[in-house]
């Protein structure tokens, strides 16, 4: 009996849609058992709201044109801090790579920035910044730097002397053997690096938002919070893993491209 | 049997982990201890303190009136927690379960957390016609509250600062859009307004400290029309916490009301003024705060008509800014009986006046013969 | 000579390569403190915003003698220990049911993934509201940072371990216990330790937001948030190098305990 049973669930899960309908059951009887207790009322409304409320506030969200607004500004200041954090650890994670002196000089300093929590750092911005975009963008440029700087460090120093040497061989000058040799090759840590700084940039984008803000998904978030609507609180919260799916596919979409590509121009 | 373990691994393990998973979802809503009775105050003192200040609430804490009520009864502990947060925050406690008590809650926060399902009733008033001031940048160029169109300022969304703000600006024309606000705390608003990153915000006496500082003037004040544009706090009690213990709750109310007797008689008013500023803040900001004002005309515990119109009034507001979604029925949500038999039990039923819907006097008090230093 | 061989390691004299790497080291940090002091003296800008590192230290010292320091420190650490005991062993539950059931895998993994997807700070509201914001609410919240990267680590890390290892299992006619005991968890062990490293220190990250969005209570992110508050950029300065020193703590025992697992199970 069992036989035949895993023979279903393994035939089924060998395609994409079959697994996405299995991977679908289990919220989906989520949903069934959250509408259900919210209909019947066992537990208190501001505990968990109904599922109907928090349809009902991002349909109201979505056509008052306020989902939009914020969720655009949100993206754009996580672009904002993440292309300048990224590129100057980019930079700063290639020297350090490279030189050894640049290493002695300014490791043991960035090991303690790097324990620096970004978020007791706003604050601080606020008072140097102001409560504008400058500071956000700035508090999100610095938590994607430093992932970035490490993993670039990392992937770039790692690159086998055999390589470099070869390059030298080939006489290639530093700047051509830097972007066509050592770069390429420490592409997969770099995409890590740029991974993590992007997580990085998204979480903080929403914390430095729930501080001071005056619009983005962290206000809607903290607004919610503070009206106790806890049904726009969880549909912000629905939304951000939407537009944090969205935005984290397509930087894994960029790196497959890259490596294909790169893997193409061998 | 050659089978492979993992197989059929999931039956077990599954339930297992959801059910430890459930266990502590539910063990962190955990309800109310039988023997404490937990207060809530939604605001600190000025470095974060617990101490409060400007209504019966913070001289009945200050004075130790709960605890003096409860001495005699070892097996009951008072907690006071003092929220940081404000009303909102208070109100997330309310509904995990974590207070009896919500002492000092404001209108909006109140208005909301009942929309939203919040079961508590209401027992007494701990202040009306409670003044707000508009401090702003010397250098933001704002005199009156029409020059704040196009200039930021801070307000604490879902606190009765916010209400009466609100209520100010629409009555001058403006409204939320016209001036850009920044949802911040006391103290980030109070941090942004001395480095300058907003222009202004509404507030109460830490404003006025500010600007015996010199980093703020203030620009405008609701003291002449408190009467309109006033902020009002009351106290509330869950309705588990009374139906479990409606001995208790007539207890509490007994405490508050004598409070409340002394902090309404001008004869304790730089008493009062101490009390208060246990929260931090010098004696000589209440008296700017009260000049010209009796302090039973805002430390009023009773349920009159006047009263029951303005939250009627809010309601109605709160729902036309749209910071509810739902009607509220506000009749329902006051219960004077304790505070009628405490005021029985006082031989207080005359001495604070009485008002009507309109803020007509109804009825004279007491209190309103009482004066300044006759101790 | 070509720019590459600069990075050649040099040959090294005994003791002079450790002397010149930490004045090396030293010399940057040492420059930033020279340059800070500077601004301070020549009032570029006003003292109340950035006080100078002489009056961080004396605040230091003011704070440290005061004794509210060592119950501040003790209370964050507690909250880290606690949230991060309590979401490591949720995620390692998770983490091996995930890693061991094809069922499991397959009817969960496709929510967790779009749960990992939230941002941590999102769930700060709901949970204040579901605990409160004292110390459940925030213990809540450190669990839940520490949950996600021990379920994806060591689901990963058991996946990765070659079937030949299973298979053997089963010709030994190992039970589920035996199977996880004897062979899951020690041959992901690896993958485990990484990824209990991870939630310990984003559990430290977590206690830190916490503190600073829930309510006031005893801890060095109530420091920060007290020194915002009363507007003492002096102790604002002094918590962030307290906070920053404490996770420098975290972090280097964490790398070292993943050190000493690794190379004991090699051994």
């Amino acid at each position: 009996m069992s036989g035949s049973r895993s023979a279903v669930w393994d035939r089924a899960s060998a395609s994409w849609p079959g697994r996405a309908v299995i991977g679908l059951i289990v919220p989906a009887l989520l949903g069934v058992v959250w509408l259900i207790t919210a209909q019947k009322g066992w537990l208190p409304d501001q505990l968990l709201p109904s599922p109907v409320a928090v349809w009902q506030a991002l349909v109201d969200t979505a056509t008052s044109g306020d989902l939009w607004t914020n969720s655009l500004i949100s993206v754009t200041r996580v672009g904002e801090g993440f292309a300048i954090g990224a590129a100057l650890g980019l930079i700063l994670g290639t020297v350090l790579g490279l030189s050894r002196r640049a290493r002695e000089l300014v490791d043991p300093l960035f090991l303690l920035l790097a324990q620096v929590p970004p978020l007791g750092l706003i604050p601080l911005a606020i008072l140097a910044l102001g409560i504008d975009e400058a500071m956000k963008v700035a508090v999100i440029a610095w938590a994607s730097f430093i992932p970035v700087v490490l993993n670039v460090k990392q992937g770039v120093g790692d690159v086998p002397q055999s390589l470099q040497e070869l390059a030298e061989v080939l006489t290639f000058g530093p700047w051509y053997a830097l972007t066509r040799v050592v770069l390429p090759a420490a592409v997969p840590p770099i995409f890590t690096g740029l991974r993590e700084g992007l997580a990085n940039a998204w979480q903080t984008m929403v914390a430095a938002e729930l501080f001071a803000s005056t619009e983005g998904l962290g206000y809607m978030l903290a607004l919610g919070r503070q009206l106790f609507q806890f049904d726009m609180v969880l549909a912000v919260v629905l939304v951000l893993g939407v537009v944090g799916l969205a935005v984290n596919g397509t930087l894994a979409l960029v790196e497959r491209r890259l490596l294909r590509w790169q893997g193409q121009a061998a | 049997m050659n089978k492979d373990p993992r197989k059929g691994f999931g039956h077990g393990a599954a339930v297992t982990v959801i059910a430890a998973l459930a266990a502590f979802a539910v063990a962190g809503a955990a309800a109310a201890e039988p023997i404490s009775i937990r207060f809530g105050y939604p605001g600190v003192g000025s470095d974060n303190r617990p101490f409060a200040n400007g209504d019966i609430v913070a001289v009945a804490h200050a004075g130790h009136y709960i605890e003096d009520e409860f001495a005699g009864d070892p097996d009951i502990k008072i907690e006071w927690t003092f929220f940081r947060g404000a009303g909102p925050a208070l109100n997330e406690s309310l509904a995990s379960g974590h207070l009896d008590f919500a002492s000092g809650l404001g209108d909006l926060p109140a208005i909301v957390g009942r929309s939203n399902g919040l079961q508590t009733r209401y027992l007494l008033t701990d202040k009306v016609r409670d003044t707000i001031y508009l401090a702003v940048r010397p250098e933001s160029g704002i005199e009156r509250i029409e020059d704040l169109a196009n200039h930021r300022l801070s307000q604490f969304k879902g606190t009765n600062l916010q209400l009466a703000a609100d209520r100010v600006l629409a009555a001058h024309g403006l409204s939320e859009r016209n001036a850009k606000f920044i949802n911040l705390d006391i103290g980030g608003s109070l941090a942004a307004l001395t480095t300058g990153s907003i222009d202004g915000t509404f507030g109460s006496v830490e404003l006025l400290t500010l600007r015996d500082r010199g980093i703020v003037k203030i620009a405008y004040s609701t003291k002449a029309e408190a009467a309109n544009f006033g902020r009002h706090s009351a106290i509330y009690v869950t309705e588990a916490f009374e139906k479990q213990h409606p001995e208790l709750v007539q207890r509490v109310v007994d405490a508050f009301v004598k409070a409340a007797r002394f902090a309404a008689d001008e004869v304790n008013r730089s008493a009062v003024f101490e009390l208060w500023s246990k929260s931090g803040y010098p004696g000589a900001v209440f008296a700017e705060d009260f000049d010209n004002e009796r302090l039973a005309n805002r430390l009023t515990p009773v349920i009159d008509p006047y009263v029951i119109s303005r939250y009627k009034d809010l309601a109605a507001r709160v729902r036309e800014y749209g910071l509810v979604r739902k009607d509220i029925d506000v009749d329902s949500w006051f219960e004077p009986k304790y505070l009628d038999a405490a005021l029985k039990a006082q031989h207080l039923e005359h001495f604070w006046p009485r008002f009507d819907a309109d803020g007509g006097k109804l009825t004279d008090g007491e209190v309103e013969k009482t004066q300044v230093g006759s101790r | 000579m070509s720019w590459i061989t600069l990075t050649r390691a040099r040959p090294a004299r005994s003791l002079w390569p450790v002397v010149r790497r930490s004045v090396l080291g030293l010399a940057l940090p040492a420059l930033l403190l020279v340059v800070w002091q500077g601004i301070c003296v020549a009032r570029l800008l006003p003292l109340y915003i950035l006080p100078s590192p002489v009056a961080v230290i004396a605040r230091f010292a003011t704070e440290l003698s005061g004794g509210q320091f060592g119950t501040d420190v003790l209370a964050s650490l507690a909250r880290v220990l606690k949230g991060f005991f309590l979401g490591s062993a949720a995620g390692l539950s998770f983490g091996v049911l995930l890693g061991l059931s094809r069922w499991a895998e397959r009817l969960l993994a496709p929510l967790f993934l779009a749960y990992r997807q939230i941002a941590l700070f999102a769930w700060v509201p709901l949970l204040s509201m579901w605990f409160g914001g004292g110390e459940t609410g925030k213990i809540a919240f450190v669990t839940l940072s520490a949950f996600a990267p021990v379920v994806v680590n060591t689901w990963r890390a058991i996946r990765a371990i070659p079937d030949s290892l299973n298979e053997l299992g089963a010709v030994l006619t190992f039970d589920r216990l035996d199977q996880i005991s004897l062979i899951a968890l020690p041959g992901a062990l690896p993958g485990i330790v990484t990824g209990v490293r991870s939630a310990l220190i984003y559990a430290w990250l977590a206690t830190v937001g916490a503190e600073l969005f829930l309510d006031i209570a005893p801890g060095m992110g109530g420091r920060l948030n007290e020194g915002r508050d009363k507007f003492e950029i002096d102790l604002m300065l002094v918590a962030l190098f307290v906070l920053t020193g404490l996770g420098l703590v975290f972090s280097q025992t964490a790398a070292l305990i993943e050190r000493r697992l690794v190379t004991w199970r090699l051994g």
